[in-house]
């Protein structure tokens, strides 16, 4: 999918050389987990529910806006759960604290398990892909999709009352031609638009017609902050080579060139009940939602080349085979362990958004 | 922090007029002085194409600049900033390709490969041509090139191949031949290569006295070479004796044409590198970071500045506490010049240089 980076012989086995020592050197003396510095802004579409604009240091740019709608959910059986729902209703009025949360509480726990994939939609739309049924536009809003729908917590959140749903459309708009994978960018994009998302309140019983409180800021948030009962995260994919035994993390054109393996991993957080006090304040646990191997750019070079330069007085050659188990481990560690890379990212995203 | 995201800038937006033809049609030259300098301090006024410069029939159009027909109006042909020279209008360019001139020093990639030439990418409007008569065959300088040769041209150059040469002469379309008829000019090996915008604009490569030289690195990193092509493709490399980019001394000494003979031999065409020590390795990324430091905060980069932000980022920074990675341990991240720390450095740079 990326334009193949012309590199010299001697310039690509000079990197490979320098990534697979064991004090590994990028050719910008970046720590492998460093990730270059981004520059972004939310809440820049004033008709969307949340927007987010994102530049990588490479100069490759998008601009994610999430849409919401209220819709009328196909097929819904409100007859048996309405007796449930009335039930629970003649119960709550002795205990009488501000109705809203009440109903909000009501509305969370009835909603739990009816969320549905097709709720949330995730188009792609880049510079070079005019058709919106090409397959690579087609597999990345897949992949995207994937990551957002693994959430239980977010499908039940669209969930309105008997017979209405939120959906949401996720338009991702990249700005520049994809000069490398664009996964990465499309879905830090896509994270910061979500945490920037918000829902009106609504202020009708689930069982009647969806009402909404007009007032703005009462809007609650897609993805209720850290901090409260309920927090959550969007998920978001890095991009992690393997050269050798080292990882690197957000790599560049040149170290992509190199790369042994190419992965893309995607991280959410545990949608935990509200039980579990046990979790630190503001880090929602991390799990790995997918890990996918793609083909590295080195290896769709060196297949077309074919049989010639056979020679080469010691350039070097793309490594042929698999990517070690060792080497899969080592990068699910370090993305998900305890203080790694997911939580920092993680945690620079959301500061972001509320600084 | 491996994760940094900062907010975007804010453009300074004034309400002001911008300093256009209103504004420098003042009569009186010294007032026209004052209220350009100052409107420029302000805010540093980008003109784009197209836009009135002034119709003021004074002043005389420079580069940049486009007369109408019929009027006396100046228009401008690219986006940048106006600099004015008594009255002589013109635009510098924010972002300009490079245009080739006899005897520059460029940095190319070859791209093609034809039967008696190369078709070299050296970041001007068109490829540049380099004539298999144009380089230095295996075996003496002066040997007339032969049909075994053009049959053998992809072992002196092939496709991606990097070289340093000179501009030999310009053609009626802006097209360059180069040649590489000297031992300082030829084939590129044990370096990176970085590529930033030529000529023109704010951190660019300037013509200068020296566009190679060697730096003796520090933390052991010996001898260092970086060749600034004038085109704006950089090359920094170990320094290896007496090859491509030989000291002066040596190139005296190779002078006569036996010694010549010997020093073109096949090796010149190779594309192994030489054992290149980890400490050379890391001193080459931080020179790699100097420079896209100088560029990324519009600062020329020339030997001067290069050399001042090369010893400035030798320096320990305050507000860099060196940090050690859980995965890596005791491995620094504070080389990694990007950001606000490629900022600081290249702000030390230019004090140094100002002292």
């Amino acid at each position: 999918m990326p334009p193949s980076t012309l590199l010299s012989p001697s310039e690509l086995s000079y990197l490979h050389s320098s990534l697979s020592l064991d004090l590994p050197i990028r050719p910008d003396a970046r720590s492998p987990t460093t990730f270059r510095p981004l520059v972004a802004e939310t809440d820049l579409l004033p008709t969307t529910n949340g927007s987010a604009r994102l530049c990588f240091a490479d100069g490759s740019e998008a601009i994610v806006g999430v849409k919401a709608e209220v819709e009328r959910t196909i097929g819904a059986s409100s007859t048996s759960s309405d007796v449930f729902a009335r039930g629970e209703d003649g119960d709550g009025d002795t205990k009488m604290q501000s109705a809203e949360e009440e109903m909000n509480e009501e509305r969370r726990r009835l909603a739990r398990g009816k969320g549905q994939d097709s709720w949330i939609e995730v188009t792609i739309d880049m510079p070079g892909f005019a058709r919106d049924d090409d397959g690579v536009v087609v597999f990345l809003a897949q992949m995207l999709q994937e990551g957002l729908v693994a959430d239980e917590g977010l499908r039940d959140r669209l969930w309105i009352g008997w017979g209405w749903h939120w959906r949401i459309y996720v338009d991702i708009l990249l700005l520049t031609t994809p000069n490398s994978y664009p996964l990465p960018l499309l879905s830090l994009t896509t994270h910061l638009a979500l945490l920037a998302t918000r829902l009106p309140a609504p202020i009708s019983r689930i069982d009647e017609d969806p009402l909404f409180n007009d007032d703005w800021d009462a809007a609650e948030p897609l993805y209720p902050p850290s901090g409260s009962a309920h927090a959550s995260k969007p998920p978001f994919t890095l991009l992690v080579i393997s050269v050798e035994d080292n990882i690197f993390f957000d790599p560049s054109r040149e170290e992509l060139a190199v790369a042994d393996a190419v992965c893309a991993v995607t991280v959410g957080t545990i949608d935990a009940p509200v039980s579990s006090g046990k979790r630190r304040e503001g880090t929602p646990k991390l799990r790995l939602l997918s890990l996918r191997i793609i083909d590295p750019p080195a290896r769709l070079a060196a297949a077309t080349s074919g049989t010639e330069a056979e020679d080469d007085q010691g350039a070097w050659r793309p490594a042929r085979g698999g990517m070690k188990r060792a080497v899969v481990g080592k990068m699910v560690k370090v993305v998900l362990e305890v203080g790694g890379v997911g939580e920092e990212v993680m945690t620079g995203l959301e500061g972001f958004h509320d600084g | 922090m491996t994760f940094s995201i900062q907010a975007l800038a804010a453009p300074s937006r004034t309400n002001e007029p911008r300093s256009t033809g209103s504004d420098i049609s003042v009569d009186s030259d010294e007032e026209l002085q004052a209220v350009s300098s100052v409107k420029r301090k302000k805010h540093a006024a980008v003109i784009t194409p197209g836009e009135l410069v002034t119709d003021d029939p004074q002043w005389m159009r420079g580069h940049g600049t486009a007369a109408t027909p019929g009027s006396t109006a100046i228009l401008a042909t690219v986006a940048g900033t106006l600099l004015r020279t008594n009255k002589l209008l013109s635009i510098q360019p924010l972002r300009a390709r490079y245009t080739p001139e006899i005897g520059d020093l460029v940095v190319g990639r070859i791209v093609s490969v034809e039967t008696k030439r190369w078709k070299v990418d050296v970041s001007a409007p068109l490829l540049a041509h380099l004539p298999l008569s144009a380089i230095n065959l295996p075996g003496g300088i002066l040997r007339k090139r032969t049909s075994t040769d053009e049959l053998a041209i992809r072992t002196f150059f092939s496709e991606g191949d990097l070289l340093v040469a000179e501009v030999q002469s310009v053609y009626q379309d802006g097209a360059a031949s180069l040649h590489t008829r000297s031992l300082r000019y030829g084939k590129l090996r044990n370096g990176v290569f970085i590529r930033v915008s030529g000529t023109g604009g704010g951190g660019s490569v300037v013509r200068a006295r020296r566009q190679v030289w060697t730096i003796n690195t520090a933390n052991g990193g010996g001898d260092v070479d970086v060749v600034l092509g004038v085109n704006g493709y950089i090359w920094i490399c170990k320094h290896s004796r007496g090859e491509l980019v030989a000291s002066s001394e040596e190139a005296k000494k190779m002078n006569e044409i036996t010694r010549m003979e010997e020093a073109v031999s096949e090796s010149m065409y190779s594309n192994r590198n030489d054992e290149i020590p980890p400490q050379t390795r890391r001193e080459i990324a931080r020179l790699t970071g100097c420079v896209k430091a100088l560029v990324e905060n519009g600062i020329r980069v020339d030997e001067e500045m290069v050399m001042a932000a090369y010893h400035a980022s030798l320096e320990p920074d305050g507000d860099d506490v060196p940090m050690t990675m859980d995965y890596d341990e005791g491995h620094e991240t504070h080389e990694y010049l990007g950001g606000s720390r490629g900022s600081r450095v290249v702000a030390a740079a230019v004090e140094a240089t100002k002292g």
